[in-house]
């Protein structure tokens, strides 16, 4: 075989290999290191995903994969320092919700489904931070519901 | 070929009238240079292959929700409209020569992934591995394909909603391509199992391309047959078609290793007129794809544009959970292809036969023969079934490219481009002259195989009013599914 097709056998074979192997990589570089990026340095990230089917949101990865074999876990309450800047990563994994947190008037925004949605806040008021879907959304709708524990930066439990 | 052993047209393609064609490598020597590299095919593979490996990825760690996931939007809106509504009518079977199911296969098989190996492998100038098994004889046709195609349009309500059942199939089918290869020699997934394949192999037949001899006296004379032996420039034809004896599209998956390994540059692509040139059956499993298709067409559209909420739920079976349901749409679906649909057809081919007095021509020949009238028509009523889909859910196209997986990124800044349907109203506009550009075909190819089975015109009048009729009702039937 020629020395130049056998270059170009390897050629092909590492391009190869650098797909399989690269994308994945690209991926996840873009979730663990790009994404973190975006926000301002110490910003707190919560992902949370609400699905109808039970009413819950929950902080686990609704993908593809689990989806339609396992029951999500309903997130329990979410512990926060006050001062602490929230980045907010909300989905829906099956239909239109939205996402409100009353005490601090933010929202509501409307999460549809398959989207991303961005919200951020800073946790400058210590105590209880009721969440909920603002739209009835499902028959569990009502249980569409999580808080976040802001506890108060001179150590004090403000609840 | 697939139907080697199917039993025979009384109508060698040859009789028929051959309309003009045009070369296009005379035309254009830059094209025929670019599809003798030995790059060419994997050149145009790799792209295919990394999207494929991104959906598969998408399907398993993207979103759930089939509008926001790649794998859903890009391969059952944009890539089946552009396989269904330009590829196979403009480029045969293209699709083929960029397809990466076969591409592991291929690779284990050749252990190469661009140069060739000349050598010794039985039937063929190249070595090969793997076991390099004969494909059984009985199952060198196409049966296999239609009923791995109806049974993936029977749970086609989960295949183009749920990404994991997506990705679950084109992983079984990787899988199942690769295996073949180590054990079967040459393309045996493509030519037999492929359900993807199966239909192209009939629709390509309308095809403005072919891949041909440009004079078939020069194959007959040549010695080493190296386009489906192989040769040190190029591998065995992988879809075992030699190029002396080929006149219709079915089993040529346009990847030019011919191109590359004929001694005597004897082979050409050529434009033709669309649906006038392959229009003889040559096997039982080939009108049975055409059935099934068509029928197909008509159940889709029912279920997907139609107004039958019952239906649509029946289905639906993974939201409505009406197991019943969906037993009695896939049961009725089955039967209408395999059973009532060719029943009918049937019935017009014996009324044909007595109508035109043709005694002559066997009720199987002329089963048959006249059976390209269902391959244009059911190629028309698929793309205008498919033409609404893309006009009325093409806007996640550009929202789903900016953010494939639902993850929130915007690569393109359209990641919340809104769905907006494209001019809906004009959808049955659209379909109608494309249905009825399907009935012109099918009538004009069964006038044509017609004028070269009855030379007396009255006879051969005679023979086409029954399935004429037959055509003419499907239309209808359309017709009142798309404009009510």
């Amino acid at each position: 075989m020629p020395e130049a097709m056998r270059r170009t056998e390897a050629a092909g074979v590492v391009a190869v290999i650098v797909m399989l192997v690269g994308l994945p990589l690209l991926l996840w570089w873009w979730r663990a290191v790009a994404l973190p990026h975006r926000y301002p340095t110490g910003s707190t990230i919560i992902a949370l995903t609400a699905v109808a089917d039970g009413g819950v949101w929950t902080q686990e990865e609704v993908i593809g994969l689990n989806y339609w074999r396992t029951a999500p876990t309903r997130t329990g309450d979410i512990p926060l320092a006050q001062g602490n800047h929230v980045v907010l990563r909300l989905r829906s994994a099956d239909l239109l919700h939205s996402f409100a947190i009353p005490i601090l008037r933010l929202g509501p925004v409307e999460v549809p489904a398959g989207h991303t949605v961005e919200m951020q806040f800073d946790a400058n008021r210590a105590g209880v931070l009721t969440f909920l879907c603002w739209q009835v959304c499902s028959p569990e709708h009502g249980s569409l519901r999580g808080r976040f524990l802001v506890k108060a930066a001179d150590g004090d439990a403000a609840w | 070929m697939a139907t080697a052993n199917a039993s025979r047209a009384t109508v060698p393609v040859d009789l028929l009238e051959r309309p003009w064609r045009f070369d296009v490598f005379a035309r254009w020597p830059v094209l025929k240079q670019l599809v003798r590299l030995r790059s060419f095919q994997f050149l145009v593979i790799l792209p295919n292959l990394f999207m494929f490996y991104f959906f598969l990825i998408a399907a398993v760690y993207g979103t759930p929700v089939g509008n926001r996931n790649i794998i859903i939007v890009f391969v059952w809106i944009l890539w089946w409209f552009l396989l269904i509504a330009l590829l196979v009518p403009l480029a045969s079977r293209v699709w083929c020569t960029i397809c990466p199911l076969p591409f592991f296969g291929d690779w284990v098989q050749r252990r190469a992934v661009i140069r060739v190996r000349p050598g010794k492998s039985p039937g063929t100038e190249n070595q090969f591995f793997g076991l390099h098994k004969r494909w059984p004889k009985r199952l060198s046709n196409i049966w296999l394909q239609n009923f791995g195609f109806l049974l993936l349009a029977t749970f086609s309500a989960l295949l183009v909603t749920r990404p994991i059942v997506s990705a679950v199939v084109f992983g079984i089918l990787f899988a199942v391509a690769t295996g073949l290869a180590l054990v079967y020699r040459l393309r045996t997934f493509c030519n037999y199992v492929c359900p993807i394949s199966g239909f192209l192999s009939l629709y390509s037949m309308t095809s403005a391309i072919e891949l041909r001899s440009v004079d078939k006296n020069e194959c007959l004379k040549c010695k080493s047959k190296a386009c489906i032996r192989g040769s040190e420039k190029g591998w065995a034809c992988p879809w075992n078609v030699y190029m002396g004896k080929l006149d219709r599209n079915n089993y040529c998956g346009l990847c030019f290793e011919c191109v590359k390994s004929c001694p005597n540059d004897n082979i050409s692509l050529f434009v033709r007129p669309f649906a006038t040139s392959d229009v003889a059956m040559r096997g039982y499993d080939e009108v049975w794809k055409a059935s099934i298709m068509l029928v197909l067409a008509f159940t889709y559209s029912i279920v997907l544009l139609g107004p039958w909420g019952r239906l649509k739920d029946w289905a639906n079976v993974s939201e409505a959970r009406n197991w019943g349901g969906f037993a009695m749409f896939g049961g009725g679906q089955a039967l209408l292809a395999l059973v009532i649909f060719p029943a009918l057809y049937y019935v017009s081919i014996r009324l044909a036969k007595w109508y035109g007095r043709a005694d002559a021509v066997s009720t199987r020949d002329l089963f048959l023969q006249y059976a390209y009238m269902l391959v244009p028509m059911g190629l028309l009523a698929w793309i205008a079934f498919s033409v609404p889909l893309l006009m009325v859910n093409g806007s996640y196209i550009i929202s789903v490219a900016s953010d494939p997986m639902g993850w929130g990124m915007n690569l393109f800044g359209t990641a919340e481009f809104p769905w907006r349907p494209l001019w809906p109203e004009w959808v049955p506009f659209v379909q109608v002259p494309i249905l009825l550009t399907g009935f012109y075909y099918g009538v004009r190819s069964i006038n044509k195989v017609g004028t070269a089975l009855f030379p007396d015109r009255d006879q051969r009048f005679r023979t086409l009013v029954p399935p004429t009729a037959l055509l003419l009702g499907v239309t209808l039937v359309f017709l009142r599914l798309f404009i009510g």
